[in-house]
């Protein structure tokens, strides 16, 4: 098998197992929407998500150099200003922008 | 809606450009011609296991070791459509492809934002999945064409995913505006962070959801 056709198979194999993951819900469940424990589900996963998605972000920075010191800075400069003008896209904007520029000087 | 869709996944694109080339530039280490970043972005769009790929390519992993890591390594998505079971409307292509590009961006922004009433649901979310797919082919194209000649300094833009997480935090607390799933979330965290820290976030949501199930059936009332 040549290089590259080898290459392809690994793309759709990948492509496969990733699809696999995504459909499955929609597939076990596809009867089951009006079930009140599923539903119960449904709503609570987006905010537990939410959390576990911002820790997970958070546990691979470096707390014992300026990196970590920027990060927080950043993100509270992101909480800061969501809370006090409640634009998300300014508030990601701010916090990204003042990322970028502390760890670049 | 176009507009109001740009604006709404400007994050995504903050987020998935410097990753997208980042991916783009290690992809280049392997010897491959640049069109086969874009196709992987195209192909198999999954962020965290594109860069695995990578690495398990270089190092001559077989076939089968690749798709099962990539199948364990994103298999949180597994819970991911239980949110969004009666989102995508009726079975379609529309709706396989939706399904197919439900990454964590995708799903942190449909779970949380409200889409303008004056757009067809489905069809909002439809441009939402594309724009952002869109946004990581090019990142990928990118890093694997200019590999050696960026000019632009995207350091420390890739924390916009963070900032964009943290921002749909804030307003699931301001949906649900209930402590419960959040302390859930945190214990669930700590404990498969201090045990299981590097696949932490699958166990996580596991761990979670089994808990609130369980207080579910144990204070029926309060929640």
């Amino acid at each position: 098998m040549s290089s590259t056709s080898y290459l392809l198979l690994v793309f759709i194999l990948m492509a496969l197992a990733t699809y696999v993951t995504r459909l499955a819900p929609f597939v076990i469940f596809r009867q089951h929407h009006e079930r009140p424990l599923l539903k119960f589900v449904a709503k609570y996963t987006p905010p537990m998500v939410m959390t576990i998605l911002v820790i997970y972000m958070l546990k691979g920075v470096q707390y014992n150099s300026v990196e970590g010191l920027y990060y927080i800075l950043a993100l509270l400069v992101t909480v800061f200003f969501h809370l006090l003008i409640k634009n998300a896209l300014l508030s990601i904007f701010a916090g990204t922008l003042v990322y970028m520029i502390a760890i670049q000087i | 809606m176009i507009r109001s869709v740009i604006k709404t996944t400007l994050p995504i694109l903050f987020g998935f450009l410097p990753l997208g080339t980042a991916f783009g530039i290690l992809f280049q280490e392997l010897g491959y011609p640049w069109y086969f970043a874009s196709l992987m972005g195209i192909v198999v769009y999954a962020g965290a296991a594109q860069f695995m790929a990578v690495g398990m390519l270089g190092a001559g992993v077989g076939l089968f070791e690749i798709a099962i890591s990539t199948f364990f390594l994103n298999s949180r998505h597994l819970f991911y459509g239980l949110a969004l079971l009666n989102s995508f409307g009726a079975w379609s292509l529309r709706k396989f492809y939706l399904i197919f590009g439900l990454t964590d961006e995708t799903y942190a922004l449909m779970t949380t934002i409200k889409v303008p009433k004056e757009f067809q649901r489905e069809r909002y979310y439809l441009l939402i999945t594309l724009f952002s797919q869109c946004y990581w082919v090019l990142g990928c194209t990118i890093g694997a064409l200019a590999s050696s000649s960026l000019n632009f300094n995207t350091e420390g833009m890739e924390f916009a995913a963070t900032a964009l997480f943290t921002v749909l935090l804030i307003e699931q607390w301001l949906m649900v505006r209930r402590l419960l799933p959040f302390i859930i979330a945190i214990f669930s965290s700590c404990i498969s962070l201090i045990l299981f820290f590097q696949h932490m976030l699958l166990i996580s949501i596991v761990l979670s959801i089994i808990a609130i199930i369980l207080l579910r059936f144990i204070n029926y009332k309060r929640l």
